[in-house]
This record gives structure tokens, C-alpha cells and sequence, in this order.
């Protein structure tokens, strides 16, 4: 059984106008797309900026409400589904489930002390003493790799690296199931990337997470991700595990994704952009082949056991 | 490496910032030539002055706090030594800028056209029509496609890509023989980026502009450079064109930032981190290698006592000389074992 199966979430936001600010039509920021996530595992979500990536994490963790569908997150032997419960019994599970943010320099409360920002989630979910609590709070700390002494500072004496990893000790300090990072290091320099990519990888094997990893960086996804979902306006175009995107792409928008990365080799610079015009000349040509009568994307078929793509 | 001629050239060039009592310099002593039709990439973290770089060309740092030592020819003339006023006169219409962040760069209470036409009417002795016709031109040779209706645009309507297109729009409209494009692509998605980066490449070629193009990205630079300067703690650590820098990196930083990257090729499970962090202006240190520090397992005799950008084979530069006994924990590991 997945540890987290999302099934036809759709999310719509109204667009109101007139006197009377009745609803003309909807902007379907995420219009029905299902996968899932096994324990341990790291799934990527990849697309450009307004393809629903973001929105599709908020809803799950729910910062957002969501118009339709389910979200099943294991418990036990059973599902859940999270849209349909009551706040009261949603509380349960919302400890299985911790974000990590874009960028850390907004996403910690400036006036707060590490050790508060640490403490929230905690105070949220369990009681504990004082004692306990600094034990706790050393523990998460020791564990991203920052000491005791940071307890007592303020986020604005890290450096970007580490704040980040505050965000992280935050998310981790309540032993969540699922983190969902939204674009976690690409506010950072690329050897504090590395830093950051690191240690999310060995806190998975530590403690069997499972991630949602949302990004627009294919070569990040690429190092992170043991399946990915390629995400464009609000559908999922292409899923498969990452040998599947990366080596196989069929889907004419993967493709062109996977084209418009930079190649780190000058040698091959011409021979590049002679594939990217190609791809974007196709892309611009076939464009309406991807969209049904009702202008959807759509659903996904299989074409094996791992690999699924958005064609008619 | 492209013979043009010498446009730019930097000469010992310190920009100093004042902390408290004290001016702390984020660019130390750097020297640098950007010739017509070449693309210069300076790459480097935050915080190693290459932003504070462009500004001390452009002279756009606050006047008060602000020190500027050396040299910035421009056809032979020193840019350091101008007036606001004959300052202006370069601005724009000799030296282009582009900046990171489109949606601050531009007037969200200007139309589009008018942006464009702000240089214009500074520089060249054109009729409204005329600039109004050019300015339409301007647009549909960056990419975009209803020049005429985007004229009358705002910023707010345009989206992320196309407001950096009215962006390098805004700097081309004078035909300025320097570019300095200050991460032009950072705030872009991928295909918007390549469409971006394709596009500089093109007017480039047409236009034979030399370029400065601040980035971190080394996919950006692999694209688009030909002479590529690697930037650490203000000075230049590793000079070289753009195949020899990526098939023979020298320098233990600039072999560190490749390293720590995620490649598709060797898919290794963890990164190369770089020890230690950026060290902050006022704690940068003066004397020796600078990057010693963050690489503590190299000897301290390999580095020079005030280390020099040597040429070390044919228009390659590498400064200090720890790059020769340097090898990464991991190799130095493998070396051991194989001689014991």
C-alpha cells in the first residue's frame, strides 16, 4: 500500500466579476491528477512556473483547499482520506505530513529564537516537560548538523545553508512520514545545494521518509527522485520512474523540458541548440495534438509497467 | 581565443564599502579585458563581488559609501574618473545593462514603450514617430510577439519571460557596444532561460557586442561564454577560455563548484560539499590563498604567501599555487591507499 495516494485532485479557483461578484469561470490551477507515493520513496514533481506544482503540495498538507478529489494517506491497514475528514480528526495526521519551504529567508519568523521556531510544532502536537522539550529541540538541531548553542540565536545569524536546515529541523522534529519540499534549495548557492541535497538524502535513509520533492530544476530531480511527474497546466503529462524521463521522454513537453536544459559541456553548444529548435518548432506544431476536444490534457496511459504517458 | 578589439578593460580595479569607520573591498585588485564580439563569464557564489562588479563599471553604487581604485578604460577612456553628467553620456548608449530581477528593473507605472524610449530620447536625435517605430522593431526582434500591442503594455501584464525580453530591449535600444547582463536568466524557468540565452547569442552575433555575463550557473556559462573569469572572495581565482576551463579545471575552487554539482553522468549519491562558507566582507582574509580555509586538509606550504593570477600554460590563469598538490579528501583517500 502507498503512504500517500493522491487520486483526481482538482483544485479551481473563481474568478469573480460583475456588480453582484458572481463566479464567471474557474482558473483550474490543478485539474485532476492522480499518483502515488510509497514509503521511503522520492517522488518529483517537475514543471514550469503556473503549472500547479506548488499548489498540488499546499493542498495535500492542506494550505489549500481543494475542489475535488481524495488524498489517502496510510494508517495502519487502512486509508484515510484527508479532504473528507473534520478538522479535529485531521489534527491526527497532520504530524505524518511537514513542508519545507522556497526560500528560508522568509519562512522563519525573524523575532523568533531557533529554539521557539523548533518549539511550535512540537507545543502543537505533544506535551511535554521543559526538559523534554530542550532534549527534543537538541536532538533536531544535532541532527541537521547545528549545536546546542544555536538554540538561543536568531534566524538572521545563519547563513542561508543553514537556515534552510532550521526549516528542516522544524519539519523533522515532530518524525513526520512525508516531507513535502516545495523548490527547497533554489534560493541557495550551489555548494550550499549540495550541502542541503546531502543531508536530505541521508535523513531518508535514517528515518525511511518519503518525500515529495517540487522543483523546476531537472538535474536536481534528476539526482533526487526515484520517480517523477511531469506537471503542465495543471495535468500530468508524462510519469515514470527517472530512467523512464530522462532516458525515454515521450511526451513532446518532457522533451522539450529536457531540451532546454543547459548542457555543461561547450563542446556540444551548437549541437544543442540546433535539437532545442527542433523540439520548439515541433512543440509550436503539434501543440493542439495534446489536448482533447474540451482543450483538456489528456489522461494518462500506460505504455509499461513504470512509464505513462498523456496521448490520445 | 576571438581577436577583436579591446573594448573594455578593467586595471587594478579595488571597490571598496564602508562599514562603520572602515571601507572593506568587495572587489580586490582585479584586472580583465573584454573585447568586441566576446562573451566574459564571471562565475562565482554570493557574495564574491561579481554583482559588485558590474555596478563599479556602470558606477551605479551609492556615491557616499562607496570607494572605486583603479582603472575602467572604455576605448581608452577612464570611466572612474567621470562625472555623473559625462557619466550619463556612457550609460546606455556605450554600456548596456540587464538586470536580474525583471519585475524591479522596470517602471510598473511606465508603458513599455516609453521605457524603451527613456534611452532614446538621452542619446539619439530621433522624432517621436521614429522612436516609436524603432522601439516596435526593438520588440519583435526580442522574441516578442505582438509588438505593436505590447507597446502600449504595462509591465504587470507581461509575464516573466517577456518582461526580461522588454528588459534586454531597454538595453539594446541604443545599440551599446558592452552588455552587462547581471544574471539575466536566474529568475526564468529552463525553457524560458534557453529561449533567453538563445536569444542574447543571436543579437550578439549580429551586432558584435561584448558581453559581461554575471551568473552562477555553470550550464548558463557552458552556453554562452567564450572567456570565462571565476570569481572568489573579490578577486579572480581562475581565468581561462571557455573549453579549457570545463575539459581542465585548475583552481580548487573552480574543480569544487564543478563537483558539487548534480550530473546525469556519474549519478554518485552524494554531492561534493565545499567546507566552510562564503566568508562575509568584513571578515574576508587579507593575506595568503584565500580559499585555504575551506580546503584545511591541504597542506599551508602549498599555498603562496600573497598568491598571483599565473599564467600556467597558454592564455590560462590560476591563482596561487596550492592547485598543484591539491586533490579532493576523497582521491587523496584512493592515492593513499594505493601506496600503502
Amino acid at each position: 500500500m502507498p503512504l500517500l495516494k493522491v487520486e483526481d485532485l482538482k483544485v479551481y479557483y473563481p474568478i469573480r466579476s460583475g456588480f453582484f461578484r458572481t463566479v464567471k469561470d474557474y482558473v483550474r490551477a490543478v485539474n485532476g491528477i492522480s499518483f502515488a507515493i510509497k514509503e521511503g520513496e522520492t517522488y518529483g514533481l517537475v514543471g514550469e512556473s503556473g503549472c500547479g506544482k506548488t499548489t498540488t503540495g499546499r493542498t495535500i498538507i492542506g494550505l489549500n483547499k481543494a475542489t475535488s478529489g481524495h488524498v489517502y494517506l496510510q494508517d495502519g491497514e487502512q486509508q484515510v482520506d484527508l479532504l473528507n475528514l473534520k478538522r479535529s480528526e485531521f489534527r491526527k495526521y497532520r504530524s505524518d505530513l511537514q513542508m519545507i519551504f522556497q526560500d528560508p529567508y522568509s519562512s522563519l519568523n525573524p523575532k523568533k529564537r531557533v529554539k521557539d521556531i523548533i518549539l511550535e510544532p512540537l507545543r502543537n502536537f505533544e506535551h511535554l516537560t521543559p526538559n523534554e522539550e530542550e532534549e527534543r529541540i537538541v536532538e533536531a538541531l544535532e541532527k541537521v548538523g547545528l549545536g546546542r548553542d544555536s538554540m538561543y540565536k536568531y534566524p538572521h545569524q545563519f547563513s542561508g545553508g543553514q537556515r534552510q536546515r532550521i526549516g528542516i529541523a522544524r519539519s523533522l522534529v515532530i518524525s513526520p512520514r512525508l516531507i513535502i519540499a516545495d523548490e527547497p534549495v533554489s534560493a541557495l548557492d550551489v555548494s550550499v545545494q549540495a550541502q542541503v541535497l546531502n543531508f536530505m538524502k541521508e535523513i531518508q535513509k535514517e528515518f525511511n521518509l518519503s518525500y515529495l520533492f517540487i522543483s523546476h530544476d531537472l538535474g536536481i530531480i534528476r539526482h533526487m527522485c526515484d520517480r517523477i511527474g511531469i506537471m503542465y497546466n495543471g495535468r500530468l503529462v508524462e510519469e515514470g520512474t527517472t530512467e523512464d524521463i530522462f532516458n525515454n521522454p515521450q511526451h513532446l513537453y518532457t522533451k522539450r523540458l529536457l531540451s532546454a536544459i543547459p548542457n555543461i559541456d561547450p563542446q556540444k553548444r551548437l549541437e544543442n541548440k540546433k535539437f532545442r529548435d527542433r523540439i520548439e518548432e515541433d512543440f509550436k506544431k503539434n501543440f493542439r495534438t495534446f489536448f482533447d476536444e474540451n482543450g483538456r490534457i489528456y489522461d494518462l496511459k500506460p505504455i509499461s509497467e513504470t512509464h505513462s504517458v498523456a496521448i490520445p | 581565443m576571438l581577436s577583436g578589439q579591446q573594448l573594455l578593460q578593467i586595471k587594478h580595479l579595488t571597490t571598496s564599502f564602508r562599514i562603520g569607520d572602515h571601507y572593506y573591498p568587495a572587489v580586490d585588485d582585479l584586472s580583465l579585458t573584454v573585447r568586441e564580439n566576446e562573451v566574459v563569464a564571471i562565475v562565482g557564489e554570493s557574495g564574491c563581488g561579481k554583482s559588485a562588479l558590474a555596478l563599479s563599471i556602470m558606477k551605479l553604487h551609492q556615491q557616499e559609501n562607496t570607494k572605486i581604485e583603479g582603472n575602467i578604460l572604455y576605448n581608452g577612456n577612464n570611466l572612474v574618473s567621470l562625472s555623473v553628467d559625462e557619466m550619463n553620456k556612457y550609460r546606455g548608449k556605450e554600456i548596456g545593462m540587464i538586470f536580474q530581477d525583471p519585475l524591479t528593473a522596470l517602471n510598473p507605472l511606465m508603458r513599455v514603450g516609453q521605457q524603451i524610449e527613456e534611452g532614446m530620447k538621452n542619446h539619439l536625435n530621433l522624432s517621436k514617430e521614429e522612436m516609436k517605430q524603432r522601439s516596435i522593431n526593438l520588440l519583435a526582434k526580442v522574441g516578442i510577439p505582438n509588438p505593436e500591442r505590447t507597446y502600449y503594455q504595462y509591465p504587470h501584464e507581461l509575464s516573466g519571460g517577456m518582461r526580461q525580453r522588454v528588459v534586454i530591449a531597454t538595453a539594446i535600444a541604443c545599440e551599446p557596444k558592452l552588455l552587462i547582463a547581471d544574471e539575466p536568466t536566474t529568475a526564468l524557468d529552463v525553457t524560458i532561460q534557453a529561449q533567453i540565452l538563445d536569444l542574447l547569442r543571436d543579437m550578439q552575433k549580429e551586432m558584435k557586442t561584448g558581453i559581461i555575463l554575471i551568473t552562477h550557473d555553470l550550464g548558463v556559462v557552458a552556453e554562452m561564454a567564450d572567456k570565462v573569469a571565476v570569481m572568489y572572495a573579490g578577486q579572480i581565482v581562475e581565468l581561462a577560455d571557455v573549453q579549457t576551463l570545463f575539459t581542465n579545471p585548475l583552481h580548487p575552487y573552480t574543480r569544487s563548484l564543478f563537483n558539487s554539482l548534480p550530473s546525469a553522468d556519474h549519478a554518485q549519491d552524494r554531492l561534493h560539499v565545499i567546507q566552510g562558507m562564503v566568508p562575509s566582507l568584513k571578515n574576508l582574509p587579507r593575506h595568503g590563498c584565500r580559499f585555504a580555509e575551506r580546503i584545511p586538509w591541504i597542506d599551508s606550504s602549498a599555498h603562496e604567501e600573497l598568491p598571483v593570477l599565473r599564467e600556467v600554460e597558454k592564455d590560462h590563469f590560476v591563482r596561487c599555487t596550492c592547485w598543484q598538490h591539491f586533490d579532493f579528501p576523497e582521491e587523496a583517500e584512493v592515492k593513499n591507499h594505493a601506496v600503502t
